[in-house]
Formats: C-alpha cells, structure tokens, sequence
C-alpha cells in the first residue's frame, strides 16, 4: 500500500502522458485545454510528493517486483517536486506562447510529460541500466520536442545535431555500465560500492574506466566543457518552451544522478576523479564564459551562461570529493536558485517573442525596453541580477554557498577563480540591464498584461528576491534558511 | 526603541516599492520621496539626541538571518556611522529639492533605493550584510547614470560598476576566508564584525585578505592609481549623482577602511604605512595636477574631490589621534561643500547648457548672488579659515608632523596645490568678463537660496565652533587606536 502512494506521483504523469497521446487523436480540443489537463496532473502528482516528502524515510519501489532498482529517498523526493514544479512553471509561463505558435499539438504535452516521467525515474534510480533507461526516456522525448518546430530549418538542424551526439554520449554511459557489471558483477549503486570496498586489493583499472564512460555522459549531458558544443546551437534552435525546460529542468536531473553517483559511487575513487572535475571545472567556467561574451542572441547568451552555471556546480562536486559537508548542499540550493532565476529569465523571452513574430531575440530588441514595460524591465534585472550573482538575490547567496564549500576543501584557488569568472559575467548580464535603461524607446508604453504567465513570472521575481534575503523570521515560508534546511534534511538521509 | 535604525535604514525602500506597486503620478512620487527623506532626518535626529559619544556601538540590533552559516542582521552605529548617517540624512532632501522640476520619475525612484544603499553600508555591523548594501548601492548609480547622464554615459555606467565591482569582488573572497577561518577555528560560523576582527591570522595570509578589503574601499575612494573611473563617471553623471558620488560615496571607502580594514588586518596595515602614506601623498598631487589641466568644472571638481579624498586617506593612514581626528572631521566638512559645489554646477550647467570654462566667466558682475555661493563653497573645498575644512586640514597637518617631520611637510605643500588650482578656476569662472553664455546669466532664486543656504550654516558653525563637533567622535577614535595596540 505505502509502495503504491509512494509510485503514485511517477504512475500519475505516466498515465497523464498516454491519456493525452490518446486526447491528441481528437482534433479540436484547444491547446488551451491540453496545457490545463496536463498542468493538472502535474499539479496533483506535485501535492502527493510534497505530501510524500514530510514523511518519507528510505525505502525502494515495490522491493518484491523491482529488487532495488527504485530507491525513494528525501533526495529523489525533493528532485521530483524540482522537476514537477519546473515542469509546471515552464507549461503555464509558457501558455500564452503556446497560442502564438501554430506548431503545437496535443502531442507535445505527451511528450513532455513523458521526458518528466523519466527524469523521475532518474531520481529514484538505484541501478545503472534503469539511470540509462531513464535518461534515455527524458532525452528521447527531448529530442523530438526540440526539433518541434517543423517550419523551422534551424529547429531541425538543433534535433539532428542533438540527436547524433547525445546518442553517441548515451553509449559512452552503456558502456561504461558494462565494464563496471564486468568487475563488480552488479549494476546496483550499493553493492557497487560493497564491492570496491570489500575488494581494496584488486586491480580496479577497468572499473575506474567503466566510472569515467558515465561520467562523460553525465558531463555531455549537463553541457560541461568539452563536450558542449551542441549547447548553444540546440538552445538557440529549439522552441522557447523547450528551451527552457532543458536548461532548467533537464539539467537539474542529470545533477539529481550525478551527485547520487557520484556521493556514494565514487567515493573510494575521490582522489583520481577530483582531479578529473577540477581540470573539466576549469574550462567549463573558462569556455562558457567565453561562449557567453560572444553571443549577440539573448537565447544563445543564456544557452552559453548555462554552462558557466554549470562550472560553478561542478565547483561543488569537486569540493564533495574534497570532503566539504557543505558541498552537496550547495549544490542543491544552487540548482534551485539557477532554476528560479533561469526559467524567469526564458520566461520573459519567451513572452517577447509571443508578441511579435520575430524569430531569434537579439540584444537589441531590448533597447528601451524599461521605457515600454517598466514592470517587466524590472523583472527581466532581478533575473539577471540572480543570475549574475548580485547581493540581495538567491543567485548570491547560490554563490556564496558554492565558494564557500571551495574553500572548506582547501581549494581557494577554485573560488578565486569562481569569483573571477562572476565578475566577467557581471558584463554580459549587465550589458542586458545597460540596454534596457539607457535607451530611449520609439513603442508607446505598455500596460502590464495580467494574464498567468505574467503573474507568476511576478511571483518568480519576488521568490528570487525573497529567496536572496529572506529570514528565518516567517516561518511556514521558506526563505534563504528554509531551503537550506530542506536541502540539509535530504542529504542527512542520503549519508545513511 | 530598537527598531529605529531599520527604519531609517528601510524607510526609503519601502516607500519606494509602495510608490512602485501604486503607479503614482510624479508628482506624488516627488512628494512622497521628499517626505520619506525629512522623517529619515527626523528619525536620525532623533538618534543623534538618544545617542552616548562615550560609548562604542549603540543602538545595535541583531535578528538571525541565515542561520547555518552565523549569518546575521546585525545593525547599529558608532559616532562615525552617525556622522556618516547624519550626512546622507541631511544631503538628500537637498537632493530632492535641488532636481525638484525633474520629470522622469526614475530620478526618484532610484534615489530612494539608494538612501536605503547607503545608509545599510554605514550600518551594517555584519560582513555579508555589509557586502550586500555595499554592491547593491551601485545598482541606481549605473542605472542613473546610464539613463540620465551625459556624454559616454553608456560607457561611463559600464565602466564604473565593473571597476567597483572587481574590488568588491576580491573584497567578498576576504570575506569568505575570514568566515570560513573563525569557523574553522572556533567551530562555528560568523560573520559578525565583532566575533571576525578577534581572529588572529599568520602574517602572510592577513596581507592578502587586507589587500582583499583595500582594494574594495581604495577603488571607490579612489586612491591614486585606482582613480581611472572617477572623472569620466563625475562627467556623465547627473547633478543629483555627482552630489552622492563625492559627498557620500568615496567617503564610504574611507568609512570601511576605518571600520573594518583597522580593525580585522591592524598589523598589515601598519607595516605598510608608508607606503600607503606615500600613495595618499602622490595622490593628492596627481590630482591636483591633474585638475588645472582640465576644462570642464565637473572635471576640475571631480579631481579636487579625488584630492581631498587621498588627503583623508593619508589622515587615516597616519594612526595617530590628530590626524584621525582631522580625517573623520573632513569627511563631514568636505562631503558638505562638496555637495554645494555640485549642486551649484548642476544649477549653472541648467542656466548655460555648458560647464566648460572657456565658456564662462563674469559670473560675478551679473550674478552676484550666485557668486558668492559658488566662491564660498570652493574656498570652503580649500578649507579657507572659518569653515570647517580648515580645522580639519590643519588637524590632519599637526598628525602628519606628529608622524615625521617630512610627511607633514610634504602634506602641507601638496595640500597647497590643492588649492591654488581652485583659485585659478574661480578666477576664470566667476570673474573676468562675461561671455555670451554667461550674458544673461540668471541670479539664484529663492528656493535655490533655500537649498544652499543650511550647508553654508554648516561649514561656518563646523568652522567656528569645532570641539563641539570634535568631541563627538573622540572616544571612538580613541578606543579604534587603542584596539591598534598602542600605536600612537
């Protein structure tokens, strides 16, 4: 029974997912209507995780029928409501540019909620073969959502592009489960490590090579440095909605496996791996912020800081290797910043461009942009702001976690060159800033639409404030402490 | 009444926010912003009353903010925030009043923020609170400096928020450090400036974090060589911002460099005093130099504003009671005149769309009004006798003598040249014979009067009665060189 409640969330955006590949063969139901149904389940499976989340201990998915493949946990617990939450933010920010495109059906949502199903999957996953087969569901149905936009060469172009090279990055990670099934004999993330730690006197080359194949997945996947080239053409080619749900939350659910992996898994093999992710660390913050100084295309400069926001995590799994308590936290309270602060920023682009029909948003496009809508001028800065690490936003205190747990591991050089990498991105989110003030606009002023998008991107804004200077004076309301805590609560379990 | 210094300090915002959300006319936005501005002066009066110059911090407050990591809202002040807070509570209805026909309402809204900015710097007794008003008070600076301001302004708002930002960024990586070494070594986090400054530190890693901070507070100053921002972003930035810049801002860096530089990395500082004494004093000559070639008064101001600046920054440098003493009374004094002065070129760059100086001239025979105003805050810049700069500045002289013969003689000559220059602008602006800009060049009116006239009450009372003031701050001083371990 407890088995059942516990699988409800994942079973309700499972069967969400066939119900509206079924709706989508009836062709006049609005898209309207598609975004509330499949809001609506998300919503539901949201509640029974944040209900689940109170009370859940340690345990496993019907233990008699799947052995341990699916572990329930604090921490796949607070990933699911991660990706639920974004999940519904990106839908219902996104739900006036749903009607200004032709392109979207009901299948769409399907598919979404198909690649949610299996970033869930993903969170609970305890086994190797099951983290594939999960990563294959979300990126699979990514894939297709990327390249949704049929009118579009460019959206082609970023399908086929991320089709050919997240298959091969795929195989690096069946691979390497392989050779670690080789060695080990098992694909369970436990026994895994029972065995390395049982077996200290035995070569275990193969076994460390089998680790770094999954590691380069994982890598490819999140956008790190080398393997990000497809990073920015994909972001750029992609429809908005999609856009933003692979930069916030898909990226989240890779950082869901990996730090699971890589908190119990590597840990005997701290001292080879460390190095590795310092040196990827290095040039992801180094590359991306190059990438990111070149961009003219305001989507593509976000696609770019992505990867530099993903240096900064990675900043952290280098310290957890390092032996930093705080690290893992860090991490976490970094994804969430990063997702409040990026699915704002996406959303307000996505808003432009629901108004004209332009296709790419170039930096000029915001000229005097604070002049035609000051209210989301100002959210479009607190955005920025976050993302740029700026005192008073989550994006700060994001930060100050991140450097923080750098130099617990004794790595101050890390954080010195974390800081420094903010300070170069101080000029590209600035520049944004700098041209929505300083220019004069030629458009009339422009009332602030009230419609649910603009209403929670509001919401977003203040959250992002709230989540930067909130105290832990209002309780029931989680501030800078209350997400801390939360964070803390579900790595503790995961120690266990 | 505890709450009292959050008030002052998040009055502002508030109003600013509410007014936001309301979407008021401009002129209530105008009204409101005046208002806020009088009962922050109200309430920091208030203070001033309540408050014991005996006594270290006062009024002190501390609410949990991040609790995992001893991060606090830890507010309260000592006679020198108070004098700080003081100025600022004093110069901004002035503000208000002096670009009161504005209507773009972003003057307003900005400015309140930044009361809230600066006055959160002043007080804050927290490092990670510090560091936050600290950056967060640039923000209405690059955005009115972007929208409203003159020439490159563009480049001007680019090039001021990323210098500053690069010192507070190596000053946020101290920060870190301090914390994370109490926690280290006492087991549990603070940011507290007072559990921090009782941290002991190996002699090479207290260098760097001083250099940390030093770099923070001698950017915003600006020390000579670190100064490549000030005169371009004086020249682009609307009256109302070239009034916070000189008057308030750069003496924030001078404030952290008391507050916290002195207090957490004494020994570094110390052993490198005569290099940073030499730094001040070639400041102070580079600027002045520097000042009698430019053209344009914001410019010259910008450079003399620079020089004083350097010159309290040497009186800090100094260590001992009188230059201290000296250093603390000239921020007060100069911020005061300097303001007048800005105000003043703001009003005559409306009357004739030019502060060049070739463009100027005979001010004084159409204009005699204007003319004394204008003359009496430039010689109160100089400190002529009667105002306040002048006790200051003969203050700073004595330490500097106290210190070494030679300091003080280089201090007193280069604070010369100091002034010669400003002669040399006021001989060319105010007198000599009108141009056609300056033809028909309109006396001050009234409420202009009304403006300059409490800083004038200021500078002369500040001059002619100084131990009232003088002893306001003496036991601060005292016990800040006192806790410098018997340096004298």
């Amino acid at each position: 029974m407890i088995d059942f409640v516990m699988a409800l969330p994942l079973a309700l955006v499972f069967i969400g997912g066939l119900a509206l590949m079924l709706f989508s063969l009836v062709k006049r139901v609005e898209i309207r209507n598609y975004n509330l149904v499949t809001v609506a389940f998300l919503a539901v499976a949201l509640l029974l995780e944040l209900i689940i989340f109170q009370s859940v201990d340690r345990g496993y998915l019907f233990e008699d029928i799947f052995a341990k493949m699916f572990i329930v946990d604090k921490l796949s617990t607070l990933f699911d409501i991660l990706f639920l939450g974004g999940a519904i933010l990106t839908l219902l920010i996104n739900n006036f540019y749903f009607k200004s495109r032709d392109y979207y059906n009901g299948e769409f949502f399907a598919l979404l909620l198909f690649s949610i199903f299996g970033m869930m999957m993903l969170a609970h996953a305890n086994e190797l073969i099951t983290a594939f087969i999960a990563i294959e569901l979300a990126s699979i149905s990514l894939y297709v959502l990327v390249g949704y936009n049929r009118h579009s060469i460019r959206s082609s172009e970023a399908m086929l592009k991320y089709i050919i090279l997240g298959s091969i990055a795929g195989a690096f990670f069946i691979l390497g489960a392989a050779l670690v099934y080789g060695v080990t004999g098992s694909t369970y993330l436990g026994e895994i490590l029972t065995f390395i730690q049982t077996h200290s006197n035995q070569d275990m080359t193969l076994l460390i090579v089998g680790m770094m194949f999954i590691l380069i997945t994982l890598l490819f996947k999140v956008g790190a440095v080398p393997f990000h080239s497809w990073v920015v053409d994909v972001y750029k080619g992609a429809p908005f909605p999609v856009t933003m749900f692979m930069a916030t939350t898909f990226k989240i659910a890779i950082f869901a496996l990996l730090l699971r992996l890589y908190l119990v898994d590597y840990a005997p093999f701290y001292a080879i791996f460390s190095d590795i992710i310092k040196v990827i660390t290095i040039i992801t913050l180094l590359g991306g912020s190059l990438l990111a100084i070149s961009q003219t295309n305001l989507k593509g400069m976000l696609a770019a800081s992505s990867i530099v926001h993903v240096g900064y995590m990675l900043i952290a799994i280098y310290a957890v290797g390092m032996g930093s308590d705080m690290a893992a936290l860090a991490i976490i309270f970094y994804l969430i910043s990063y997702f409040l602060s990026a699915v704002g920023a996406f959303g307000i682009l996505s808003f432009l461009a629901s108004q004209k029909q332009t296709k790419g948003l170039s930096f000029n496009d915001f000229k005097g942009f604070a002049h035609e809508r000051p209210y989301m001028a100002a959210m479009m800065t607190i955005f920025m702001l976050s993302l740029a690490g700026f005192p008073s936003t989550i994006g700060f205190l994001g930060k100050f976690y991140i450097f923080i747990s750098a130099i617990e591991s004794g790595e101050i050089l890390l954080a010195v060159f974390g800081i420094i990498i903010a300070f170069i991105s101080i000029y590209y989110y600035f520049k944004l800033i700098a041209l929505m003030y300083f220019y004069p606009t030629t458009n009339p002023k422009q009332k602030f639409p009230i419609t649910i998008s603009s209403i929670l991107m509001g919401i977003m804004a203040m959250m992002v404030i709230w989540g930067g200077i909130g105290t832990g004076l209002i309780p029931f309301f989680a501030g800078a402490d209350g997400l801390l805590n939360i964070a803390s609560e579900a790595i503790k379990m995961m120690g266990q | 009444m505890p709450y009292i210094l959050s008030t002052i300090l998040f009055l502002p915002l508030i109003v600013a926010v509410v007014m936001g959300i309301l979407r008021v006319s401009t002129h209530t936005l105008k009204v409101a912003s005046l208002s806020a501005s009088l009962m922050v002066l109200l309430f920091v009066l208030y203070v001033v009353t309540q408050f014991d110059s005996s006594q270290g911090m006062q009024f002190t407050y501390v609410a949990p903010w991040i609790t995992s990591y001893g991060i606090t809202y830890f507010i309260g002040l000592d006679s020198i925030s108070l004098v700080l807070l003081l100025l600022i509570a004093f110069l901004m209805p002035l503000i208000y009043l002096a670009i009161w026909d504005e209507e773009r309402k972003g003057y307003f809204y900005n400015l309140l923020l930044l009361q809230t900015g600066v006055a959160g710097v002043v007080l804050s007794l927290d490092l990670i609170l510090f560091y936050l008003f600290w950056e967060s008070m640039l923000l209405p600076i690059f955005i009115m400096i972007g929208s409203y301001g003159y020439g490159m302004r563009h480049f001007n708002a680019m090039k001021i928020i990323v210098m500053t930002v690069f010192g507070s960024m190596s000053m946020l990586l101290a920060i870190l450090y301090l914390g994370y070494t109490h926690f280290s070594t006492l087991g549990w986090w603070s940011f507290a400036f007072s559990d921090l400054s009782k941290l002991i530190f190996e002699p090479q890693t207290s260098i760097l974090l001083a250099a940390g901070f030093l770099l923070a507070f001698a950017i915003k100053i600006p020390l000579f060589g670190f100064h490549t921002w000030m005169a371009p972003a004086y020249n682009s930035s609307p009256t109302a911002i070239v009034v916070v810049l000189s008057a308030v801002m750069a003496k924030l860096g001078v404030y952290g460099l008391f507050r916290f530089s002195y207090t957490l990395f004494e020994a570094p500082l110390i052993h490198y005093t005569p290099y940073l004494i030499g730094l001040s004093l070639i400041g102070v000559v580079f600027y002045s130099i520097h000042a009698v070639m430019e053209r344009n008064l914001k410019r010259i101001f910008a450079f003399s504003s620079g020089a004083h600046l350097s010159l309290i920054a040497l009186g800090l440098f100094l260590t001992n009671i009188y230059a201290w003493s000296g250093g603390i009374y000239l921020v007060a004094t100069h911020a005061i005149a300097s303001a007048g002065i800005f105000l003043m070129i703001g009003m005559l760059g409306k009357r004739t769309e030019s502060i060049r100086v070739a463009d100027l001239g005979g001010i004084a025979s159409v204009a005699p009004r204007f003319a004394f105003f204008f003359v009496f805050f430039a010689l109160a810049i100089t400190g002529v006798p009667g105002t306040g700069g002048f006790v200051a500045e003969l203050l700073i002289i004595i330490g500097a003598f106290k210190y070494h013969f030679w300091v003080g003689v280089a201090a007193a000559t280069t604070m010369l040249g100091a002034i010669l220059f400003i002669f040399w602008t006021l001989q060319r602006t105010i007198y000599g014979k009108t141009q056609t800009q300056t033809h028909r060049f309109e006396d001050l009116d009234s409420i202009e009067i009304g403006i300059l006239t409490p800083l004038v009450v200021i500078l002369v009372v500040t001059g002619v009665f100084p131990s009232i003031f003088l002893e306001f701050f003496d036991a601060t001083i005292e016990m800040g060189l006192a806790s410098l371990g018997g340096v004298k």
